[in-house]
C-alpha cells in the first residue's frame, strides 16, 4: 500500500512537471512579459502562430502575409494570394487575418516573441517607428523600372528619403445621401475642387438637412435640439482625420517640414473648435468623441446623417454593399475654411527583417505591388492605385473607374482623382514623415474628450498640454 | 517492569518518528506541483515584472537598464498615470459599494418564499455568465448619446439627454452601473450566507421587540459579516482590474476619465511598445491593490463577527 502510494505520488508529480514544461515550450518565448486577460483577447493570434519552417532551397517555401480588413477586403486579398500561388510553385503565401482594432498590439507582441509573419500590411502609425528600429527590410527600390512612379503623397520618408510606399492612395472625401438632399430640395455638394463649399456654406446646407421630430430646422423657432431625427453632417473626428480641417484653416499638427509641433497655433485650435461646434452650437452633427472610425456606417448608411467625411476606402468596404441595399450616395470634395485641403494615407506592405525567407518575401511583395496583381482590391473600390499615370492618363482612369462598384465616373474623378496631383490640396498624413505619430494622436484623442461635449474649449486643453505634445514629438516623453 | 514500559514507549516513539517522517515526505511530494505552479505562474512573473520595470524595452531591440527612472517618469511626467489612478479608484469604490448594496438587497428578496424563486435566482445570476465584451457593446447601444434607448426614453419624457459615455463626469458612474448589474456571483454568495443566519437569533430578537430593520442591522448583518468581507475583497480586486469597457467602448476617454490602470498598461505595452514602462505601472498597481487589501483586513477585525469564535483570548 505504501509502495503504491509512493509510486502514484511520483507519477503525479512527474505528470505535472511535464505539463508545465510542455505549456512553457509552446507559449510565448523570448522573455515577453505575461499578458493580462485584456491583451489575451487581441493577442491570441500571436500565441497560435507557428514559426515558419526553415526549408532547403528547391522545396516550396511557405511565407505568411498578415493584414486587417472587412469581409470584402479579405476576399479580394485572398483572390490576389491565390493568383500568386497559382502563378508559380516556388513560394506559397498564407493569409493571416488580424482585426484592425488589435493590429498594432498583435504585431508588437509577435515582434517581442520573435514570431512575426514574413510580410504584412502595416498600419500607418507603426511604419516610421519600425523603420527607425531597423525592423523592416529595405524595399525602397521596389518600383525601379516600372513605367510610372508612385504618388509622392503616399511615400514614407525618413530624412527626405523614401523608405516605404503606401499600398493605395486613400484620401479623405465627403459622401452624401442623395435621397435626403432631394427630399430637402438642397443642391448636391460640389465634386469639383474649384466649386468647393466654404465652411459657412457647408454649415448652412447642413442646417437645411437637419430635422427634429417636428420637421423643424436648427435656425427655426421651436427647434428641439433634444429630439433631432436626422443630422445634416458628421465630420469624422478620429484624431488623425482632424488634421484636414486644421490644414484647411492654414495650420497643421506639425510644420510642413515636420520639424516642430504647431498644434497649439490659433489656426489649429480654431479649426478643431469649429468641428466641435457643429454639435455644440450649430446642432447639425451628432455627438462623436472621436474614438472610432465608423462614421460612414453609423451615420450615412444607418440613415441618420446626410453628409459624412471619411476615407476613399469606404467606397469598397461598406458603401458598395449599402448601395446594393438601396442607399443612393454621392461623392464630393471637402468643404474648406481658408483653403481646400485633404489628407492622403495608406498602410504599407513590408517585409520583416526577422523573416527567414526574405528573398521570397520581397518577391511576393513586389509581385503584389504590381498593379495588375493588386487589381481585385483596386476594382473593389478599396485601394485607389498609387501610380501617377492612373491620375494623368484618362484611358487608365477609365480602366479603373468604369466599374459599377464606383460612384458615377465624373463625380469620383473630380473629387478623388483630379485633385491628387495638386500638392497644395493633398497633404500626407503626419505619420508619413514624423515619429511617434501614434502617441501624439492618442494624446490628442484623450485631451479633446471634454471639447466634444462642450466642457472645455479646444484652445484651453491644447495650450495646457502643449509641453506634453512637444515631449512626445521629441521622444522625451518617458 | 519500568524497563518494559520505557522500551515500549521508546519503540512507539521511534515508530511514530519514522511514520511522521514518511508522512511529511509524502506531504512535501504532494505539495511540489503546487509549489512549482505558484513559483512559475505567480512569483517568478512577479519578480520579472519588477525586474523589467527597471529597464527601458520596446520589444524590438534589447532592454536597456534605466534604474528607477520609469517610476519617476510615471509620477512626474506621464500625462495619463495620475488620472488613471483616480479613475480606477473612483470606479472601484462606486462599483464595490453599489454591487454590495444591490446584491444584498436582491439576495434578501430572493430569500423569501416567492413563486418561481428558482427562476428569479437564475435571472439575476445570468448577467454574470454573459461574455463581458458583448454585454458592454449591448449597453453602449442603450447609452448611445444620439439614438440610444435611454436617451430616447428621456427625450420622450421631455428630459434633457444625458451624455452617458461622452461626458467625462458621467462615464465612470455609467460603467459602474453595468458592473453592478453584472454582480450575479455576489448574490449567490450572499444567499448562501443568509441561509446560515441562525433562526434562533432572529426569533429571540423578534421576541425582544425588534422590527425588521433592527433585526437586519443587529442580527443579519453581523452574522453575514465574514461573507460581506469576502465579497468586498473579491469585488474590490475584480473591479480594480477592470479593462473591458475601456478596450471595447471608450478607449480611455473622454479625456482620461476611463483610463483604467490595466488599460493604460495594455496601451503602453502593446500599442506604444514601452514594455518596461508598462511593467512599472503594473508594479505600482500591485502595490495599490495590496494597500487596499491590507486596509480592508486590518479594519475587518473591528466589524466582522465569527460565530465559531477565534483564538483571541
Amino acid at each position: 500500500m505504501e509502495r503504491t502510494r509512493k509510486i502514484l505520488v511520483i507519477l503525479l508529480c512527474a505528470l505535472m512537471i511535464l505539463g508545465v514544461a510542455g505549456c512553457g515550450a509552446t507559449g510565448t518565448q523570448g522573455g515577453a512579459p505575461s499578458q493580462s486577460t485584456a491583451s489575451s483577447q487581441e493577442a491570441t493570434p500571436a500565441s497560435t502562430q507557428e514559426a515558419t519552417p526553415a526549408q532547403s532551397s528547391g522545396e516550396k517555401v511557405n511565407i505568411t502575409y498578415a493584414c486587417w480588413g472587412t469581409i470584402e477586403e479579405n476576399k479580394a486579398v485572398q483572390d490576389a494570394l491565390d493568383k500568386f500561388n497559382a502563378s508559380q510553385d516556388k513560394t506559397k503565401v498564407e493569409l493571416k487575418l488580424i482585426p484592425w482594432e488589435g493590429y498594432v498590439a498583435s504585431l508588437n507582441t509577435m515582434a517581442a516573441a520573435n514570431n512575426l509573419p514574413d510580410t504584412a500590411n502595416m498600419q500607418e502609425p507603426m511604419v516610421m517607428d519600425w523603420v527607425k528600429q531597423g525592423m523592416l527590410a529595405d524595399i525602397s527600390d521596389m518600383y525601379a523600372g516600372s513605367d510610372s512612379k508612385p504618388l509622392d503623397c503616399i511615400t514614407y520618408k525618413a530624412d527626405g528619403k523614401p523608405v516605404a510606399y503606401g499600398v493605395a492612395a486613400e484620401t479623405v472625401v465627403m459622401y452624401y445621401n442623395k435621397s435626403m438632399f432631394d427630399k430637402a430640395g438642397v443642391a448636391y455638394p460640389p465634386s469639383t475642387l474649384d466649386k468647393a463649399w466654404t465652411w459657412d456654406e457647408f454649415v448652412a446646407n447642413a442646417k437645411k438637412l437637419t430635422l427634429d421630430k417636428n420637421g423643424k430646422h436648427p435656425d427655426e423657432a421651436g427647434f428641439d435640439a433634444q429630439n433631432i431625427t436626422q443630422y445634416g453632417c458628421l465630420v469624422e473626428n478620429l484624431a488623425w482625420q482632424l488634421e484636414w480641417p486644421i490644414l484647411s484653416n492654414g495650420g497643421g499638427f506639425y510644420s510642413a517640414d515636420g520639424s516642430k509641433v504647431t498644434i497649439g497655433d490659433p489656426a489649429a485650435t480654431e479649426a478643431i473648435q469649429k468641428v466641435a461646434d457643429l454639435y455644440l452650437k450649430d446642432h447639425v452633427a451628432p455627438l462623436s468623441i472621436g474614438s472610432t472610425d465608423d462614421g460612414v456606417q453609423r451615420g450615412l448608411i444607418a440613415g441618420t446623417v446626410a453628409m459624412t467625411t471619411n476615407g476613399t476606402w469606404n467606397v469598397g468596404t461598406c458603401l458598395n454593399t449599402a448601395k446594393e441595399q438601396g442607399l443612393n450616395y454621392g461623392i464630393a470634395v471637402l468643404p474648406k475654411m481658408k483653403q481646400s485641403a485633404t489628407l492622403a494615407t495608406a498602410g504599407t506592405n513590408v517585409v520583416f527583417n526577422q523573416s527567414k525567407h526574405q528573398k521570397e518575401a520581397i518577391e511576393w511583395i513586389k509581385w503584389y505591388a504590381n498593379i495588375d496583381n493588386g487589381w481585385p482590391l483596386i476594382s473593389a473600390g478599396i485601394w485607389p492605385p498609387i501610380f501617377e499615370n492612373y491620375y494623368t492618363d484618362e484611358t487608365l482612369t477609365h480602366k479603373w473607374l468604369d466599374n459599377p462598384n464606383f460612384p458615377p465616373y465624373a463625380d469620383y474623378k473630380a473629387a478623388a482623382v483630379d485633385p491628387m496631383l495638386d500638392k497644395n490640396y493633398v497633404h500626407s498624413a503626419s505619420w508619413f514623415y514624423v515619429n511617434h505619430a501614434a502617441d501624439f494622436n492618442n494624446l490628442l484623442t484623450s485631451i479633446l474628450g471634454d471639447v466634444w461635449s462642450g466642457k472645455a474649449t479646444a484652445q484651453d486643453v491644447i495650450t495646457k498640454n502643449l509641453d506634453k505634445f512637444n515631449a512626445i514629438f521629441n521622444g522625451t516623453a518617458n | 517492569m519500568i524497563n518494559v514500559i520505557q522500551k515500549a514507549l521508546y519503540t512507539r516513539s521511534i515508530k511514530s518518528t519514522n511514520m511522521a517522517r514518511q508522512e511529511s515526505r509524502a506531504a512535501y511530494l504532494f505539495l511540489i506541483p503546487a509549489f512549482l505552479g505558484l513559483a512559475f505562474i505567480t512569483y517568478l512573473p512577479l519578480a520579472s515584472v519588477f525586474g523589467l520595470s527597471l529597464f527601458k524595452w520596446n520589444a524590438l531591440t534589447p532592454p536597456v537598464f534605466n534604474g528607477f527612472n520609469n517610476y519617476i517618469s510615471l509620477f512626474t511626467k506621464d500625462p495619463y498615470f495620475l488620472d488613471s489612478i483616480k479613475a480606477t479608484v473612483y470606479f472601484s469604490v462606486i462599483a464595490v459599494v453599489g454591487s454590495l448594496v444591490y446584491s444584498l438587497a436582491v439576495a434578501m428578496l430572493l430569500n423569501r418564499r416567492i413563486p418561481a424563486r428558482g427562476f428569479w435566482r437564475a435571472v439575476f445570476y445570468v448577467p454574470y455568465v454573459l461574455p463581458g465584451a458583448a454585454v458592454y457593446m449591448g449597453w453602449s447601444f442603450l447609452y448611445e448619446t444620439n439614438f440610444g434607448l435611454f436617451n430616447y426614453v428621456l427625450s420622450q419624457l421631455g428630459i434633457h439627454k444625458v451624455l452617458f459615455l461622452s461626458d467625462s463626469s458621467n462615464v465612470v458612474p455609467s460603467l459602474a452601473l453595468i458592473s453592478v448589474w453584472l454582480s450575479g456571483n455576489l448574490i449567490v454568495i450572499f444567499l448562501a450566507g443568509l441561509q446560515n443566519v441562525p433562526r434562533v437569533y432572529m426569533e429571540a430578537a423578534e421576541i425582544d421587540g425588534a422590527n425588521a430593520w433592527h433585526r437586519f442591522i443587529h442580527v443579519t448583518l453581523p452574522c453575514m459579516s465574514p461573507i460581506i468581507l469576502y465579497n468586498i475583497l473579491m469585488s474590490l480586486v475584480t473591479n480594480m482590474q477592470i479593462v473591458v469597457p475601456a478596450l471595447t467602448l471608450t478607449n480611455g476617454g473622454p479625456g482620461n476619465s476611463s483610463m483604467f490602470m490595466t488599460y493604460l498598461m495594455y496601451r503602453y505595452a502593446f500599442q506604444s511598445n514601452q514594455l518596461g514602462y508598462a511593467c512599472a505601472i503594473s508594479f505600482v498597481f500591485f502595490v495599490l491593490i495590496a494597500i487596499f487589501t491590507i486596509i480592508l483586513f486590518a479594519t475587518s477585525k473591528t466589524w466582522t463577527f465569527y460565530e465559531g469564535g477565534d483564538d483571541r483570548k
